[in-house]
């Protein structure tokens, strides 16, 4: 284990984590509010697709914007059904993950993909309509910093993304517990007929939060594309989604704590795949790609028994829809 | 609050006090034909004849060879259905099939490995010792979120939908390692299954066991929540906790033993797929039956008759996909977003079906 090794293994925990953080930060805000969104996996799937297809047709830029338009949509799509229809949360979310899964499967099958690129901008050359990745974003190596021992690659040698997802969370976090704004969404997921009493207006406040939640899923999936891992295949994120959904729960629903749970389990995941690669425990990655899943459900229990509920829980009217009584 | 409101032209959304069967009926089948008439949408989009794409999936009902794939399809996915359909009458949401299933598997195939590998059962105990383990498995996996759900209030929708994954990396991790097949060219798949382990030994055909086998859990299903002091207890408390407290039911022990019910119904899935379809264990041996299972007992209206045809009709969406796949190229992801869409749309016929939308004039309290 030379100093490269940590190095790299530090770098790629922070990129790996980096796919959790941003799918949790929209994710703590829906679930703050008082709505669990399980269609998280299929959102990101989406916006992997979206980026996919728009990297190959137009670049990076458009990959990105469009990827959050396209999350915008889904969230826009849940949050009628679950905030409006007042439908049940569990069953929309896993219909939202499902239809995620088909549909970034289906526009991205071969056959379809050549003639939507074809479509999307009809002077690509041949050779790119059924090419399987696509190109990567450019590291931005910060001078000097990055090239301090041990943690200069860790913090400073990422793309855009990366950075941008730490900032965004530190700002997450100050929106929620330090601005009105915050405390607003808060009071909605905590008690919303109270939130509704002092004018409040209970479904608009849900409606964003859940479009956020679609926004950052998307974009977390589109980072993990063209960001992390840029080889398509039907259902690239392989769960992760679901993962990012353990992390909220992990972090107590706090965008700080998500930082720290979600270069956890980034560091376990790229511990999973560095451990096979020195032929260390072939049973080891097994174990180790359930334990993001087993921490989450320790952490289930903690935050259930009294003592801990009262400070740390979940927001009180998480999962039921807000009926308005007149 | 006696007031008195004026509202010219306004939209009403009224909760419907009876739900007449004829209605109930009538938008199960709108709510399909919309998802068919959408997927057609997608289909056209591709460059293909919705039509042509209809026709093939139809043909799988109407040819008896595809008709018994889409049987075998149905059993795991039916088995799975039961199981919710217990649990969501305690309002218990229990989205764990999956892994239940995987936890079902894991046990079927430890038994054949005990008997195969030490010799330590004779032949004609294997299959039932099998469908002991499958059940006592998947009711254990279910049986602990549902015993934390009512001794601590621990939200059962994230353990359960966590607990798929630590099945599924479990069942990887022996198929990829201890169980292997030692003679099997190092391929990921466990031995298989002697004749008399597999399901297939009653009638020769899995499609005729396995619906036996389906029938005989609908009845138990039926038996238990109709007949029963369980059955009785299970919906007074999907009535609602505090309720069931009030009428001096023993919360801890009715949502544990509906959480084992629910978890064993749905490991002998786990059983169908590797002694019924398979016969040996691989690994994701279930492409998402146990998700389907919530379209199927949803659609169901948790009616465990209802489960045996709406099942066999979810078994023939995925014997269709890989038709569609060999024939026509449609992509695999298909079968997913077909059943999403009629997932979808099931879910916001419900909404219809409860709620009465007017239009009022005037609207006076």
């Amino acid at each position: 284990m030379s100093i490269e090794w940590i190095e790299q293994v530090l770098q790629l925990t922070v990129q790996m984590g980096t796919v959790y953080l941003l799918a949790s930060l929209g994710e703590i805000y829906a679930e703050r509010s008082g709505v669990l969104n399980l269609g998280l996996e299929g959102m990101m799937l989406m916006g992997a697709a979206t980026s996919f297809m728009f990297t190959l047709a137009y670049g990076h830029l458009s990959a990105i914007l469009t990827s959050i338009i396209v999350g915008a949509l889904m969230g826009l799509i849940l949050s009628i059904l679950v905030v409006d229809m007042k439908l049940n949360q569990v069953v929309v979310g896993l219909a939202m993950t499902m239809l995620g899964a088909g549909l970034s499967g289906f526009f991205t099958f071969p056959e379809v993909r050549k003639n939507l690129l074809l479509r999307l901008n009809p002077s690509l050359p041949e050779e790119v309509l059924l090419i399987q990745q696509a190109q990567k974003l450019p590291e931005i190596q910060i001078p000097l910093l990055s090239n301090i021992p041990v943690i200069g690659k860790m913090f400073f040698s990422h793309n855009l993304l990366v950075y941008f997802s730490f900032i965004l969370s530190i700002a997450m976090w100050f929106i929620l517990f330090k601005t009105r704004i915050g405390l607003t969404i808060r009071s909605v997921g905590e008690n919303p007929s109270m939130a509704d009493s002092l004018g409040v207006n209970v479904y608009m406040v849900r409606r964003m939060t859940v479009i956020l939640s679609g926004v950052f899923a998307s974009l977390a999936g589109a980072y993990f594309f063209i960001g992390f891992h840029p080889f398509w295949r039907e259902g690239v994120t392989a769960g992760r989604g679901f993962i990012a959904l353990a992390l909220v729960i992990l972090a107590t629903w706090s965008p700080m704590r998500a930082i720290l749970g979600a270069y956890l389990f980034g560091g376990v995941e790229t511990f999973q795949y560095r451990l096979q690669l020195f032929g260390l425990g072939a049973q080891s990655p097994y174990f180790l790609a359930m334990l993001p899943y087993i921490l989450t459900i320790m952490t289930l229990i903690i935050i259930s028994t009294e003592s801990i509920k009262k400070r740390i829980g979940a927001p009180a009217s998480l999962g039921i829809p807000y009926a308005r009584e007149e | 609050m006696a007031k008195t409101i004026i509202m010219p032209h306004s939209v009403k959304i009224k909760r419907r006090l009876h739900i007449s069967r004829k209605l109930s009926i009538l938008t199960t089948f709108s709510t399909l034909v919309l998802a068919f008439g959408v997927s057609g949408i997608f289909f056209a989009m591709i460059g293909l004849n919705p039509l042509d794409v209809y026709s093939y999936m139809v043909g799988v009902y109407t040819s008896p060879t595809l008709l018994l794939k889409a049987l075998e399809r149905a059993i795991p996915i039916g088995l799975a259905a039961l199981g919710l359909s217990i649990a969501f009458r305690m309002n218990f949401w229990n989205i764990g099939a999956e892994g239940q299933m995987y936890m079902g598997m894991f046990a079927s195939t430890g038994i054949v490995l005990l008997h195969a590998y030490y010799d330590l059962i004779p032949d004609y105990l294997v299959l039932l010792l099998m469908i002991l383990a499958s059940f006592v498995t998947g009711g254990l996996w279910c049986g602990l979120p549902a015993f934390l759900k009512a001794k601590m209030r621990v939200n059962e929708i994230l353990t359960t939908l966590m607990m798929n994954y630590v099945a599924m990396y479990f069942v990887d991790f022996l198929i990829y390692g201890p169980w292997r097949d030692p003679k099997g060219y190092g391929f990921p798949l466990s031995i298989p299954f002697p004749e008399y382990a597999k399901l297939t030994m009653i009638f020769g055909e899995f499609a005729y066991s396995g619906l036996l086998l389906l029938c005989i859990a609908v009845a138990l299903a039926v038996v238990i929540l109709r007949y029963t002091k369980l059955g009785f207890e299970l919906k007074i408390v999907g009535e609602g906790i505090d309720i069931a407290r009030y009428a001096g039911i023993r919360i801890t022990k009715v949502i544990t033993l509906g959480g084992i019910l629910s978890g064993g119904i749905a490991g002998l899935g786990g059983l169908a797929i590797v002694s019924g379809i398979i016969g040996r264990l691989r690994p994701r041996a279930s492409p998402g039956y146990g998700y389907t299972a919530i379209i199927v007992i949803l659609l169901s209206a948790l009616n465990p008759w209802l489960v045996v045809p709406v099942s066999i009709f979810f078994g023939g969406i995925f014997v269709a996909g890989d038709i569609l796949q060999a024939t026509l190229k449609i992509p695999g992801a298909a079968v997913e977003m077909h059943q999403a869409l009629i997932f979808l749309f099931i879910v916001v016929g419900e909404f219809l079906k409860r709620y009465k939308i007017t239009i009022t004039r005037e609207v006076v309290r």
